[in-house]
This record gives C-alpha cells, structure tokens and sequence, in this order.
C-alpha cells in the first residue's frame, strides 16, 4: 500500500518541470539558490534513490534486478499497466477536447465566465475521490431518466460503458491540472490577437485552432497530459471501487502481499513516464524556438 | 466612388456605458493613406476593428469596393492587419509567417515561396527568412508582420499603432519604410495612431477623432494650419497656452497679463472671462526692445508680448526660445542659420505675431491639452 502510494507521489514530481525553456539565457543561482534547490533535490530524490536501492535487495546479500524479472514477468502487471495506459490515454483525448475549446473560449469571448470555469476545474480538490466514486454508482447504476424516457441507460451492467464511466470519472479528477495548464498557456500568448492576426490572413476556425493556437500551447498541452497521465495509471479509488482491472489497485495488492515487486514497480513506472515525456517532446517537434510557450 | 466607405457607422459595447464610435463617416479613395489620430479611447481602434470585421457595427455601414461588407466574416475580406504587440506566430519561422496566408488561400507551394522571397526583400530582410519570431528585434518583428499581411495582396491594409511598442528612433525610420511601401504598393491603407508627428507625416489624410466621434478631416496641411475646432487645434501641434482675460467681446480684445492681444474673430464669451490663448510656436517672431522700436512694432494688425529670456535650446535646424510672459512661458522656433543673431539669457525682448496666430481656446479644449 504504502509503496503504491509513493510511486504515485514520485510519478507526479518530475511533471511540474515539463514548461522546459530552452533559448532563455540562463540565470546564475545564487548562493541561496543552490542550497534550497539541493535541498529540493534531496527531497525529490531521495526516496526514489532509497526505493531503487531496496528494489535491487530482492536475492538477499547482492544487489539484482530479480524484483525487476518477477514483477514484469507476472501477466496481471502487463494486463492492468496496459489497461490503465489506455484509460489515460483516453483521458488525456477527452480531456483535451473538453478543455482546451473551453479555456480558449473563456480567454477570447468571455472572459467574465473565468471564475466560474475556474471553480469548476477546482471542484476535484473539494470533493474526495470517495465521494466521487459513491456519487457516480448511485446516478449510473440505474438508468438516468427525465421525463419517464431514459437518456442514459444503467453503465455499470457492462465492462465497456464502466470504462466510459471510469474515463470521465478521470476527466474530472484531471481537471484542475488539464485546465490550469492550458490556461497558462493560452495567457503566455496572446490568443486574441493571434487568432486575429491568423483571421485577417483568411484562416478558419479549425486552422486557427490546428495550426496557430495548438502549436503555441505545445507545452501547456504536454505538462497537462502528463500530469493526467500520473493521475490516471497511479489512480486506487475510482479503479477499484468500479472493479476495474487497473494498475493502480495492482500495485496495492502486490503492496500488501509481496516486498522488494511494489518498489520494483515503482521504479518502473517512474521510468516509464518519464520516457513517455521524451517521448512526446520529441514526437511533437521540440526544435527550436517552437518549445517556448510563445512569449519571448 | 471611393474605395471604401463608412456610412454613418457606430458602435456600443455592451455595458458600455457611452458609445465608442458615433456617427462616423469616411469615403477612403483607392490608394489613399489615412490616419486615425486622437487621444486614447477616442474609439480609433474600434472603427477600424469594425473595417476589419473583428467588430460588428451597432449601426451604419462598411462598404469596401461598392460591396457592402458589414457583415463579412474576417477571414473572408482580403484586409491585411497590423498590430501593435506584432503579433507574430511564436511557432512559424519568420517566412512561414509570411507565407501563412498564401498556405491558407492554398497557393502552391513554388508561389509560396517566391511571394515569401519577394516580400523579405521587400522588408530588407532577406536573410532572416529562417528565424523564429522570438530571435528579431522589436522593428524587424514588426517589419515582418507588415510583409505578413502584404503577403496575400489584400485590398485594404489596416495599421492599430504600429510603432507604439518600439522606441523612438525605429518608430521613425520604420515609419518611413512603411509610407515607402505604401506608395510603391499603392496599397489603400488605414492608420490608427495617437502621435500627431505619425499622422501628419505619413497621410494623404488625417481623421481627427475626440470622444468617440470625429473632428476634422483633412490634409496634413489643413488639419495643422487650419484646425476646425478647438480641439483640433489644441491636440495637433506644439502650442502655448497663455491665460488671458476677455476685454471686449465684440473686437475680440482680451488682455494677456496686462498686455493688449487682437484675437482675429469676435469672441463668444462675456468681459472679463477668463480663457485660454493658444498660440504656435513656428508663428511667432521675437524681436529685441531695441528692434522693436523702427516702427514695424506699430502696424495695427501685429500683435505683441513683451517678456524675458529664459532659455535658448539649440535642436539643429531650429533654436527653440523660451520667453517668460507674465508667469507662463512662451516656446517659439527660430531657423537656424549661421547668420541668427540669438539674444541671451535675461535679454528683454518683444514677441511679434498676426492675430490668425491667435487661437482662443474653450473650456473642453483646455482640458484636452497635454500637461
Ligand atoms: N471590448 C470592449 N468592450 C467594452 N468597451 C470597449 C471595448 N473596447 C474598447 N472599449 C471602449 O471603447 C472606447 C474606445 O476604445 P478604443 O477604440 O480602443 O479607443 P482608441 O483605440 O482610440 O484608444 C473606450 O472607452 C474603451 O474603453
Ligand atoms: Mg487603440
């Protein structure tokens, strides 16, 4: 249990960072600089270096990736990782198409609506998971009816519409982190005045939207999606109260049954998003000038 | 028929709590350049975001080439923009920015690219085509915008404060290059700008705008020396403001700390009102007491001020004299010349103009004037 939860905490750290800058000049730190941005360090990677370390303990009096073999080689991790990076993924699809038309609306059009869409992206923090997860079975293990016809028939009779549930239960759960982060970007750049400036050159919405706002929010979009991506592979409450087979409720059950596999694990899927973001970077054209956010 | 025509076109916000365009009408001719002057918030921006098509009209019409285009979407005009924070895509290179438009109205791509040239030599940057917007200078930034929206040979090309963002030395030679293209292209173009020296030198026109609603238009030439209202003469121009005191209404005789001044027309307000003088500095001439004595002092249709030197500024060609009247001061001009015989500092001397120079300014007007 406890190394389930510390691989979702070491997952989440790296992903703040994402807004990487290149092109800026770099500052020179201060003395004070160095010594919290140490300390920082210590406390980021410190427990990742202790969990690694313990990771290698598996065949006793050496150090080896045994934990590593046993862990990769059970069929249920392979089974619940990929399920879980399918969730993600589809979070991360619906997320995006929910909230980017919105943000960028709210920024353009009707910028006395931001308090409340702020609201809302927050509500996440408010209501617990728990909470979530009890309300969403309550409302959608029968069918939703208005006016005596059902609209939306009960989701959770079949393992496909649990996992729209489960997806949109995602959506929400991302939204304060989805939505702060292409707010951010969208603010860095201008929106108005490029959508604009495309306009008078003859563009449509979807080139605008394609080929001028999209690009210019590349890292917003890219920090957002991963921290989506840390939430949804790492997530225990929703999964498993919805009984689905996801790698988070995996980790707790090896966590409460086995030692040196959750540690393992923890280190994998720490590798693996990060791997992920490189990837992303690279695959999305992180050449120059187009990464910076779109101010100088 | 001109090439573009604003019928009595205004516009309210929503929640505004007055109009910020009322009643404007303009005939823009083909080719013509014209510039939008006038303080911030005078509703420049809005018109011309109305030309453009960002705005919709609250009432009246565009018309551009005979069509009516009031409702036309923007993308749907051929009207070239240019903003004043550039506006550049961070993402494009500097010729992937020009050559957006083209991209957009789907030209090929050969026609893409010598359009992109063409217009790089254009802006004198034809080694920048590779660049990213974030490694120019404010004024190549903005170079490029303008060859942006040239790119697709719009019919119209509109200007919101172009040179704003930029200091003063680019904002004059880049104004330069902008009226140079402009005449080359012969491309009708719209000006929006709150600096007079930018509008007088660049237009074939000037629309004078105050309080949402326009002045004056007309030349350069008219607008300076032949200002239609008060507030027209007391934005546009370097110009001294005197308090002075009405004497006689009917002859237009007001008296200036004591002294004698014949405005040209009779005077609206009542004796002994309290009003503003103001007077251009290029149409005052200075003489020392003892000039002013041989007799050209006398002619009734001259008028004079007697005051002291207070200080000689040497600008190149002109020598700007500050002459304490009373407890204001006037500026005047002189032509440099190696001849110029320039009093000195404390010299008592005898400033000489023509009534036309004198223009009385009323409440609002004074309120408008730059502290
Ligand atoms: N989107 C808007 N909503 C409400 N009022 C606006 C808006 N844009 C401009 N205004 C108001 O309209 C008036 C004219 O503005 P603007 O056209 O930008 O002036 P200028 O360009 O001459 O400085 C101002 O009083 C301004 O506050
Ligand atoms: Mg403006």
């Amino acid at each position: 249990m406890s190394a389930a939860l510390e691989a979702t905490k070491i997952e989440r750290a790296p992903a703040p960072a994402a807004p990487l800058q290149p092109g800026r000049t770099r500052r020179t730190f201060a003395p004070f600089s160095w010594l919290w941005w140490t300390i920082g360090m210590l406390y980021l990677g410190l427990p990742l270096y202790g969990t690694f370390v313990f990771s290698l303990q598996k065949t006793r009096g050496t150090l080896s990736f045994a934990a590593y073999t046993s862990a990769l080689s059970e069929p249920l991790f392979l089974r619940t990782f990929l399920f879980s990076n399918i969730m993600a993924f589809s979070t991360i699809i619906v997320s995006l198409m929910l909230v980017v038309p919105t943000a960028y609306w709210v920024q353009l059009r009707a910028p006395k609506w931001r308090p409340a869409v702020e609201f809302i992206s927050l509500m996440p923090f408010v209501i617990p998971a728990i909470v979530l997860v009890f309300g969403l079975i309550k409302t959608y293990s029968r069918p939703l009816q208005l006016l005596g016809i059902t609209i939306i028939p009960p989701l959770t009779n079949s393992t496909m519409t649990t996992n729209v549930l489960l997806v949109a239960a995602y959506t929400v759960l991302s939204l304060p982190y989805m939505y702060r982060s292409v707010d951010n970007g969208l603010r860095a750049m201008d929106v108005r005045t490029l959508t604009e400036a495309a306009q008078s050159l003859g563009a449509g919405w979807p080139t605008i939207l394609f080929r001028v706002i999209f690009p210019n929010l590349r890292s917003a979009l890219l920090s957002g999606s991963l921290l989506t991506f840390a939430i949804v592979v790492g997530e225990l409450t929703l999964a498993s109260f919805l009984n689905r087979p996801a790698f988070g409720p995996y980790l707790a059950l090896i966590g409460n049954h086995q030692t040196y596999e959750p540690a393992a694990l923890a280190i994998v899927t720490f590798g693996l998003t990060w791997l992920a973001m490189i990837l992303i970077n690279v695959a999305t054209g992180g050449k120059k000038g187009a990464t910076v956010t779109g101010v100088r | 028929m001109a090439f573009l025509n604003l019928i009595s076109v205004s516009k309210i916000y929503p929640n505004a709590l007055q109009p910020a365009v009322i009643d404007f009408n303009l005939n823009v001719e083909a080719g013509e350049f014209v510039s939008f002057l006038g303080p911030s918030g005078c509703g420049k921006t809005t018109t011309l975001r109305m030309v453009a098509g960002f705005e919709t009209p609250s009432a009246g019409k565009v018309l551009m080439d005979g069509k009516d285009i009031t409702n036309i979407r923007p993308n749907q005009r051929e009207i070239g923009m240019v903003f004043q924070s550039y506006a550049l895509f961070p993402n494009m290179s500097v010729a992937d920015n020009i050559g957006f438009g083209l991209k957009v109205g789907g030209k090929p791509v050969a026609e893409i690219k010598e359009r992109v040239r063409e217009m790089l030599a254009l802006i004198k940057l034809e080694e920048l085509g590779a660049r990213y917007p974030f490694q120019l200078s404010g004024g190549q930034q903005q170079r490029v915008a303008l060859a942006r929206a040239l790119a697709i040979r719009p019919k119209l090309l509109l200007l919101d404060e172009p040179l704003s963002a930029l200091d003063a030395k680019i904002r004059v030679s880049l104004r330069t290059e902008i009226r140079e293209i402009q005449q080359r292209l012969g491309i009708t173009t719209i000006y929006v700008t709150h600096d007079q020296e930018e509008a007088l030198s660049l237009s074939d026109r000037v629309v004078v705008m105050n309080n949402a609603r326009i002045e004056q238009v007309g030349a350069p030439f008219e607008i300076y020396n032949f200002p239609a209202t008060r507030f027209v003469a007391s934005f546009v121009g370097t110009l001294n403001t005197l308090t002075a005191e009405v004497v006689d209404p009917a002859t237009g005789l007001l008296s200036v700390h004591g002294q004698p001044i014949h405005a040209v027309a009779p005077l609206q307000e009542q004796a002994g009102a309290q009003v503003a003088l103001a007077l251009r500095p290029e149409l005052l001439k200075i003489s020392t007491e003892r000039q002013g004595q041989n007799g050209d002092g006398d002619d009734a249709s001259e008028n004079t001020l007697k005051g002291v030197i207070e200080t000689i500024t040497f600008l190149g060609s002109i020598v700007r004299i500050d002459v304490r009247v009373g407890d204001s001061v006037v500026k005047l001009d002189e032509f440099n010349n190696p001849h110029l015989k320039l009093p000195k500092r404390g010299d008592a001397v005898t400033i000489t103009f023509g009534r036309e120079a004198c223009l009385v300014l009323d409440r609002a007007a004074r309120a408008a004037l730059p502290a």
